[in-house]
């Protein structure tokens, strides 16, 4: 018998060796955020989310540099940044306002003014035309910037060049002092730096971060100096870090507390690791399943996976709390077996919602939960009774009882009273009960977004509440369209609907537009008699404008601008942000500043052809997609665990005496929520589930018919070592830095420590009068 | 004779320079002096002579100032056009409608070239230094001040702004361009 014993436990424990030992060896660990981003369905909301994912604004990285320095040492600073950058390779462009550094623009819209510019049109290389283009040069030279726009004009007369300037400098972007982007408060210099790899690659992301934090070091503010980083890619590298150390340091911290809870329970170590075997068993089968179904384990995952083991130790504590001295195990098995088996199925019930949300980050959780208690149920079950002998395991604590006496009848009324107050506050803050914001439902902290909104805002990149959409099969006829939406928008802006706005087409013309602007430059002939009769009556010398003469007959000549040439460039950048390709055809975007009236100018570009998009709207809908279909999967899990408590206790008063407690203190724990100023995301209400799934462990062992005394007892024990475990590990959660995990760290806290109250104090009631 | 010729001579430059190296303006005592100005109207002729001009651009107009950052000026002949410094801000409007507003710091060369004028007027020796080597010359009642671009970018375009004045007044501001191109502008100004 002994030896049969050994045998199960030695094959048992060579498994577990064996299968942690393959998935040290082939486990992918993930830690990409995007995973916990949630799907998108409609077209705009793609938009939305692929640009959050790939676009061009993803692989932003916002710099500031702030000190108490001279604003010259702070602007020094800012070139010197910008310049090491610039040579490490790493950044497609990196912008801090100096004109200066942007040679590679200059020259490229220089060589391409004539079809750049809007103001190219035949009228403009008339006599006429001339005479007002040499008028406004010759005030031009004799202005107080005299000396600086000197050199153009021989060049460009007709001033495409100021034209175009705002192509460099946006009307929006942030103060520029002593050449060189400054925050509002003038005690910072801010730079805009796109990298090279996409905001997915967070390797890549992590190298970028170090290499702007090393360029800071290597200059001279790194004395009295602070460096700010945010974007995407930063956020990634830095949650990536977050996660790899909190999943380990939570899962530790998880485990040993539990390990410590279940020494202090029963006093042997040989039970202690008796009881954590289970959930050893749990854990690799939970993330066996995860790396099968989903090809790798995200780290927020792993760091979950220490819930697991809150829930799974509680089974081989059940088992023990129920053997009657000198009982083989086999037996106590076979009594309550039927409870175990309704304890694990809704947990996997509460699990099931998440397993189905369409958050591949949640599904996996879900998953890991549902094989993990699967697993954990049925090592409790057949492999504990033939590894442990009869009154091995016994729980001793024996002061504890006395210290938890039985709650008075009364703790039931007043129970129900603090749920029904609870029902009723919920009721009245109905509409305000979710959260509307896509933002809060990101695992960047909350700090790290603040930075990013602040950074934002200073340095004018759109806050992109307000896109205007026009589409094209191509990215030529997009591109029509852009110009078809800018002359529609000028008009909009001109009768005061918005501010302003900005158009791919302004950096990148259309071909047919750039071509009408090539057809409009007159021929050599035309234009130098055109030019010499415009001189005569000015003060300019004969041939000052030979350079205007070559640079029109060779744009004449010449291509037309491909977005090839811009790539690199920051004008390039801008035209890969607005104008995307989406699912089969092009979308140009138009951020809106200072719209007036959304809903009007809605109905007016609908009716021009265009879209009006409102993001904050659009992300709103989005979440409330998602909350939708989790509270479909709520209901569900509610109504499958419901439906398995029936008929498992095999009468509708028992299931009911069972649930009301948990129902009671999920409530109780949205209203605690409420209370603490939160508002419920889905994450909240994916944790109410598992609180529900796990509360009903501790209802249905106060609710298994049971004498007074001893066995009561006991089982007041039981159930505080359960909960126990389980508040030890979901605090552990509420420590962590990642917002999934606290939401659901401190839901499920407060949600387990009502449900075990209520618990206790509903069966007051019940065992008095049963 | 000869030697005699020469103590003479020396005598004659030593009583030249001595009073000379007394008077020597100091660029702080010559920015005490500007800056206790609290406002001033002038009316100016400028000449821009440039070699891509048949004959040098006469402009004429006034130019009003209040301490400590408000200038404008404005050109009434040949053509219409008001220039208007207040702080930082700098606003060019012609009378076809033409518009430019823009930052004084926003850009090096405009910062210079409009803070030469504005931080002399002013007395900002600091503000001067920030943009340019500053070298004064004369007396208090006949004064010079050479202002050489600090920014290598500036420089390219701008060789020297010369302001010249009187007392607390400047008679002219003398903008030599790296290519060649200058402009004068000659001032008559009345200052409280």
């Amino acid at each position: 018998m002994n030896r049969r014993r050994a045998a199960v436990l030695g094959l048992w424990l060579l498994a577990l060796a064996g299968s942690a030992l393959w998935l040290q060896r082939h486990l992918e660990v993930r830690t990409e955020m995007t995973v916990f981003l949630p799907p998108s369905a409609t077209p705009a909301q793609r938009l939305l989310l692929g640009q959050l994912r790939e676009g061009a604004a993803s692989r932003l990285m916002l710099i500031e540099v702030r000190g108490s320095a001279a604003p010259d040492d702070l602007a020094h600073a800012s070139r010197d940044l910008a310049r090491r950058l610039r040579e490490s390779g790493l950044f497609l462009s990196v912008s801090n306002g100096d004109l200066a550094a942007l040679a590679a623009e200059r020259e490229l819209i220089l060589a391409h003014r004539y079809l750049l510019s809007p103001a190219v049109e035949a009228g403009r290389f008339s006599q006429k035309g001339l005479e007002t283009a040499l008028q406004e040069s010759l005030e031009a030279l004799a202005s107080p910037a005299g000396a600086l726009l000197r050199a153009a004009i021989p060049v460009d007369p007709t001033g495409e060049l100021r034209e175009l300037a705002r192509l460099l400098v946006p009307g929006e972007g942030p103060q520029v002092r002593h050449g060189v982007w400054f925050s509002r408060d003038g005690t910072a210099v801010l730079l805009i730096a796109e990298t090279r790899a996409a905001s997915l690659d967070v390797e890549a992301q992590a190298q970028a971060a170090a290499t702007v934090r090393r360029a800071f070091d290597a200059g001279a503010l790194a004395c009295c100096g602070a460096l700010a980083l945010a974007g995407p890619g930063v956020f990634a590298a830095q949650a990536r870090e977050t996660i790899e150390t909190e999943s380990w340091r939570l899962s530790l911290a998880a485990t040993a507390l539990v390990l410590l809870i279940l020494a202090a329970a029963y006093r042997s170590a040989a039970a202690v690791a008796i009881c954590a075997l289970p959930a050893a068993t749990g854990l690799l089968v939970g993330i066996g399943a995860v790396a099968l179904g989903f090809g790798a384990v995200h780290g927020i995952t792993l760091a979950f996976g220490a819930t697991l083991i809150g829930e799974s130790v509680d089974y081989p504590s059940y088992l023990f709390n129920n053997a009657a001295p000198g009982e083989p195990l086999e037996r106590t098995i076979a009594r309550v077996g039927p409870t175990l088996r309704i304890a694990v199925l809704t947990t996997v019930c509460g699990a099931l919602a998440m397993a189905l949300s369409s958050f591949a980050g949640l599904a996996q959780l879900g998953v890991l939960t549902i094989a993990g208690a699967v697993a954990a149920g049925f090592a409790t079950a057949w492999l504990l009774p033939a590894v442990v002998p009869p009154s091995a395991i016994r729980l001793k604590s024996p002061g504890l009882p006395r210290l938890l006496p039985p709650l008075p009848r009364a703790a039931a009324w007043i129970a129900a009273a603090l749920v029904a107050a609870a029902l009723a506050f919920v009721a009245a803050r109905h509409d305000r009960l979710w959260d509307e914001d896509l933002a809060n439902l990101s695992p960047i902290p909350e700090d790290a977004k603040k930075l990013d909104q602040q950074l934002r805002a200073e340095l004018g990149a759109p806050d992109l509440r307000y896109l205007l959409v026009a589409r094209g099969a191509e990215r030529e006829t997009a591109l029509q369209r852009s110009e078809a939406a800018e002359a529609w928008l000028q008009k909009q802006a001109a009768s005061g609907a918005l501010a302003g706005f900005d158009l791919p087409s302004r950096y990148l013309p259309s071909r047919k537009m750039q071509e009408a602007r090539r057809a409009a430059l007159p021929d050599a002939a035309t234009l130098e008699r055109n030019l010499r009769a415009a001189a005569a009556r000015s003060p300019f010398r004969e041939g000052t404008f030979a350079p205007f003469l070559r640079d029109v007959a060779r744009a004449r000549a010449g291509g037309l601008l491909e977005p090839e040439a811009l790539r690199g460039t920051a004008l390039g950048l801008k035209v890969s942000a607005l104008l995307v390709e989406e699912g089969e055809g092009w979308a140009a975007l138009a951020p809106l500043r200072g719209v007036r009236d959304a809903a009007r100018l809605g109905g007016d570009a609908a009716a021009a052809g265009f879209e009006l998009l409102d993001l904050k709207q659009e992300s709103n809908r989005l979440v409330g997609g998602y909350r939708n279909e989790s509270l479909r999967l709520f209901a569900l899990g509610l109504a499958c665990i419901a439906a398995l408590l029936a008929l498992g206790l095999r009468s509708a008063g028992r299931a009911a005496r069972v649930f009301l407690p948990v129902a009671g203190a999920a409530i109780l724990t949205v209203a605690l929520l409420l209370l603490a100023g939160r508002a419920l995301s889905l994450f909240n209400l994916v944790a109410l589930l598992l609180v529900v799934g796990i509360g009903l462990n501790y209802a249905l062992f106060f609710e298994r018919p049971q004498d007074e005394g001893d066995e009561r007892s006991r089982t007041r024990l039981a159930v505080v070592v359960c909960a126990a475990t389980t508040l030890a590990v979901f605090g552990c959660l509420m420590l962590s830095q990642t917002p999934v995990l606290r939401a659901i760290g401190e839901t499920v806290f407060v949600g387990c420590l009502l449900a075990a109250a209520l618990s206790a104090a509903f069966a007051a009631r019940y065992t008095r009068s049963a | 004779m000869i030697s005699g010729r020469l103590a003479a001579l020396s005598l004659a430059l030593g009583v030249a320079a001595q009073p000379a190296a007394a008077q020597e303006l100091a660029p702080g005592e010559l920015m005490r002096r500007l800056a206790a100005v609290e406002s001033s109207r002038a009316t100016f002729v400028e000449t821009r002579h440039s070699a891509l001009l048949k004959e040098p651009l006469v402009l004429r107009g006034t130019l009003t100032y209040r301490r400590p950052a408000s200038l404008e000026k404005r050109v009434e002949q040949p053509y219409e056009e008001r220039v208007a410094i207040d702080g930082d801000v700098l606003v060019i409007e012609s009378r076809r409608g033409r518009k430019l507003k823009t930052s004084v710091s926003g850009s090096p060369g405009i910062a210079a070239l409009v803070e030469g004028i504005r931080a002399t007027r002013a007395g900002d020796l600091a503000a001067l230094e920030r943009h340019f080597d500053v070298g004064v010359a004369g007396r208090a009642e006949r004064w010079s001040m050479t202002l050489k671009p600090a920014d290598a970018e500036v420089a390219r375009h701008v060789a020297t702004i010369v302001v010249s004045g009187v007392a607390g007044r400047i008679a002219r501001v003398e903008v030599q361009e790296a290519g060649g191109d200058r402009s004068v502008m000659d001032i008559r100004e009345e200052v409280k």
